[in-house]
């Protein structure tokens, strides 16, 4: 096939050509790397953040309900569950104690739940990772909480648990019930908030709809609403980062337009004996859609290979305080590595894309050149 | 077989440096015939060159190559023709610097798609047939200014043109070298290539192998 | 909800490609009206060195506006889980009336930028460039149709509110929902079946005489046109029913996803390479008559007529393989 000879032998040409340059072209390649890397390190990052809140949101229940007082999450009646369980459709309602438990030693906050079906002795907590390694005290295996009036309750880790998301579970215990009343004082009767279980999850919004109207301070909650409100607060926050990343954007593709623009006179004595010799300006055009492919894809690939380092394997130490913004205990934590052809094509219009376009009238430009310029030296 | 009639070639035209550059030249070049345009710098010699080249099109007139109008063909084809039927030497070598010698006398080829090999071998024999297969695998700027000259020589006969054109081709070379280098044209021209020279140095138009020299002066011909 | 990272993305893309396709128009119009092929003056050498840019820009936006098709699809169905009731693409495309229209213009955009490039490719290998002026008149209703695009797609993002509720692809592509999607499921199968298979094997048949014998090209180029739109009307109708395996699902996003070994990409390049083969390849026929071009014209669109031919090839065999190894019977 001619053709692809002929791109054969101008891709030759142009790689040589790339490798005279070396000094010009890599610096190029260089910061091109360095914006793909940016960008690329951000979408990785809240994409599999994500991915987690997904994981962690798959086993949670459809609905949650919450009594509202003064505007504000209060403790629920139990006496709301047998309201609740009349309604056409509910199959099961349970109740759940959770709260928070600030450990002023390790400047660390916990989530406590209680599971009964999992753990029910006294005394004995299961812990999350994260806490493990916060208290850093397998010896003993106890940790001091301090109840509501001051004094101490010494419980037992029986168990660390390990989950498919660490960003979940890194500060979980779970404890008894008893202990849990005991730490809080918490009044017997009521619950954290409600959990239920429907038949039918088409029925779910009739179901929410019925409960605002039977019980008017409650406050149900779907998973689907949890799902959502993630999906679009954390693709928010990429997209809010890409925006402010955009000057650095903008910065390299003037650079990359000056780079383009500014042949070098060897360049311009180079192209024109090509088109002297019966180069074609075409031939030309395409030998820079070479060049442009090759520094664009090399920059690409690297770009992408180190923002996946970056996020997976350091841990995004770069901006992850911008990014993930919860809370401060997370100790250490590595996201799972999820990437997908999805991305990796919003990354190339969002970078290869802008590049192209700010080469195209350079490259023109410089393939223009009349050919008896050889001719007029 | 290159007719020119009433060519005209007018740079910035309309504007208040507009310079006529080719001023009505009327002209008839045989085929495998040696031709010597003569001149001083500026006399036009060097655009015409690139007119009949196809490097550029006039600004008016008409300019049949073979039987074919050529004047009003886009670049696009004129460079097509210029590709097959041209070896060109410049004043300069004007070889690309930080490639080989092979990778130069190669570069003419690239745009037809032969195959590497092929091409490879030919420009190789090439080489071989001025004495420089040694030196083929040399960087250029690494060569003699002889061997670069001999390089250029084969560069212009890759694509087995039929007309061959030389503008100045000895302005940077010492007596010896000029006579070498009309030597080779010489051998070429018995081999049946039509030559074309812009040249105004007598080792060049004085030299018995020319048949005919046309002398120029301020875009028009003044004299054979 | 603009600041989606996808959706920045395609809106900088459109932007872009709309940006290239007013610049080229602008020439385009100077080139209409300047043109000259007889004259060596400058004006016309510079008009000669802009057909260049124009035509990498084309090829260009051609190529930008293909990924930007694929991703806008993409994107609708990650966007999915934001809107109530939307489970894929079909969905979120139907969140407000911008949706389906957007989609639509990119795929007429992209075939119209692939005829163009077929037209220049032609023009360019005739020595007078006989077509010059139609095809940057031709250019000159492009760009437009691109703005409205970029337009609608802003417009589709801007107004996109996650609480709306929306169906999902089980409602929208079921015969009680209204439009065209609807009447496409509606229509009865087995005409459809009769023609699709029918249609395509006449298609096939013409194109294989016409790559060897060179005949029968206007016949070929209206088949391919009827075999690209029956084919995507088939698609929605049966075609998907199988490769889903339910008899219910009709929705023409879901085959792109992994569930369904991506089957989506090769249907949809073979269908959209056919059909701009096809139609390009008919688009030239009239001019076949310039001197200039006597002899190019048969050469190219005997190459288009292969492409065309294997696109279809291509898109049959998929279907058919598909159909055999489903679990579903319809009958």
């Amino acid at each position: 096939m001619r053709v692809i000879e002929k791109h054969r032998n101008i891709l030759d040409f142009t790689l040589s050509s790339l490798a005279r340059r070396k000094g010009k072209n890599l610096s190029l390649v260089f910061v091109y790397t360095f914006v793909v890397f940016l960008i690329a390190s951000v979408t990785f990052f809240t994409h599999s953040l994500k991915t987690e809140a997904e994981v962690i949101l798959r086993d949670a229940p459809e609905m949650m309900v919450q009594r509202l007082v003064a505007g504000r999450h209060d403790l629920i009646p139990m006496s709301y569950m047998d309201t609740i369980r009349q309604i056409r459709g509910v199959q099961s309602v349970t109740s759940r104690l959770w709260g928070y438990y600030f450990d002023p030693t390790n400047g660390a906050n916990y989530t406590l739940l209680v599971k009964p079906e999992e753990h029910s002795t006294s005394g004995t907590i299961l812990v999350g990772r994260g806490v493990a390694r916060s208290v850093r005290s397998k010896q003993t295996g106890t940790i001091p909480f301090k109840t509501y009036d001051g004094s101490y309750l010494f419980l037992r880790i029986k168990e660390v648990f390990t989950a498919e998301s660490e960003l979940a579970n890194a500060d979980l215990i779970l404890i008894s019930e008893a202990d849990f009343k005991r730490l809080f004082a918490y009044p017997d009767g009521y619950a954290t908030d409600l959990v239920l279980h429907v038949r039918n999850a088409n029925e779910l919004p009739t179901i929410a709809t019925k409960i605002t109207h039977l019980l008017p301070d409650t406050r149900p909650i779907l998973r689907e609403e949890i799902v959502r409100t993630y999906d679009a607060v954390f693709s928010w926050r990429g997209g809010l980062v890409i925006v402010v990343l955009l000057g650095v954007v903008l910065a390299f593709f003037i650079l990359a337009w000056e780079k383009a623009t500014g042949l070098s006179a060897e360049e311009r004595r180079e192209i024109g004996i090509l088109k002297g010799l019966g180069w074609e300006t075409t031939d030309v055009l395409f030998m820079k859609f070479w060049e442009g492919a090759v520094i664009s894809l090399s920059a690409f690939f690297l770009g992408i290979l180190c923002a996946y380092g970056h996020v997976f394997f350091t841990s995004s130490m770069l901006f992850e305080p911008a990014l993930k913004g919860w809370s401060v205990i997370y100790p250490d934590f590595r996201l799972t590595p999820v990437i997908s052809a999805y991305q990796i094509s919003t990354l190339f219009f969002l970078t290869v894309l802008p590049y192209t376009v700010a080469t195209i009238v350079p490259a023109w430009r410089a393939a223009t050149v009349d050919p008896d310029t050889v001719m007029r030296a | 077989m290159i007719e020119i009639k009433d060519v005209r070639k007018v740079f910035n035209w309309g504007r208040p440096n507009e310079f006529v550059a080719i001023d009505g030249v009327n002209l008839c070049l045989h085929s495998q015939s040696v031709t010597v345009l003569k001149g001083p710098s500026g006399s036009g010699k060097t655009t015409l060159l690139t007119l009949i080249a196809c490097m550029a099109r006039p600004t008016s007139g008409r300019i049949t190559l073979m039987d074919r109008e050529i004047t009003s063909l886009p670049e696009r084809f004129l460079t097509e023709i210029r590709r097959r039927t041209f070896g060109f030497m410049f004043q300069q070598f004007n070889l690309i610097k930080g490639l080989t010698a092979l990778e130069n006398v190669m570069l003419p080829a690239y745009p037809a798609g032969e195959k590497h090999a092929v091409l490879e071998k030919r420009a190789g024999e090439l080489l071989g047939l001025f004495n420089l297969s040694e030196k083929s695998r040399a960087k250029v700027e690494w060569l003699s200014g002889g061997e670069a000259q001999r390089v250029a020589i084969a560069r212009a006969l890759i694509n087995n043109p039929s007309i061959i054109i030389a503008d100045e081709p000895t302005a940077h070379l010492d007596t010896k070298l000029s006579r070498e280098f009309m030597e080779i044209l010489l051998s070429l021209a018995r081999d049946g290539k039509t030559i074309l020279i812009a040249s105004h140095d007598p080792i060049v138009y004085e030299s018995d192998m020319v048949e005919r020299v046309v002398e120029m002066r301020d875009g028009k011909i003044v004299g054979e | 909800m603009l600041l989606h990272p996808a959706i920045i993305s395609l809106v900088t893309g459109s932007l872009l490609v709309s940006g290239m396709l007013l610049y080229a128009s602008y020439y385009g119009l100077k080139i209409i009206r300047k043109w000259n092929l007889l004259s060596g003056s400058e004006v016309q050498l510079g008009l000669e060195r802009r057909t260049y840019l124009i035509s990498t820009l084309m090829i260009n936006a051609m190529a930008f506006q293909l990924l930007s098709l694929f991703l806008f699809i993409y994107t609708a169905d990650r966007m999915a889980p934001l809107f109530v009731g939307a489970m894929c693409a079909a969905g979120t495309l139907k969140v407000n009336i911008w949706g389906y229209p957007t989609l639509l213009l990119k795929i007429i955009n992209w075939l119209l930028a692939g005829i163009w490039l077929i037209l220049n490719y032609t023009d360019n290998r005739g020595y007078d460039y006989p077509l010059i002026r139609k095809k940057y008149a031709a250019l000159l209703f492009m760009a437009p149709l691109m703005l409205v695009e970029t337009a609608a797609q802003a417009a589709y993002f801007l107004q996109m509110q996650p609480a709306v509720i929306t169906s999902c692809c089980g409602t929208l592509f079921t015969s009680d929902a209204e439009g065209v999607t609807a009447g496409i499921v509606g229509l009865p199968k087995t005409p459809v079946e009769i023609a699709f298979y029918g249609g395509m094997f006449l298609t096939l048949a013409v194109g294989v005489i016409y790559c060897i014998k060179g005949k029968l090209g206007y016949p070929y180029a209206l088949l391919s046109l009827f075999a690209s739109v029956i084919s995507a009307v088939a698609l929605i109708s049966f075609i998907s029913l199988y490769f889903y395996e339910l008899p219910t699902h009709h929705c023409p996003f879901c085959i792109l996803q992994k569930e369904y070994g991506f089957v989506g990409y090769p249907l949809y390049f073979a269908l959209l390479g056919g059909a701009v083969t096809g139609v390009g390849g008919a688009m030239i026929m009239p001019f076949r008559g310039r001197k200039s071009l006597a002899e190019v014209i048969p050469r190219i669109q005997r190459g288009l007529a292969v492409i065309s031919v294997s696109c279809f090839a291509l898109f049959s065999m998929i279907v058919v393989a598909g159909i055999a190894l489903s679990n579903l019977r319809l009958r």
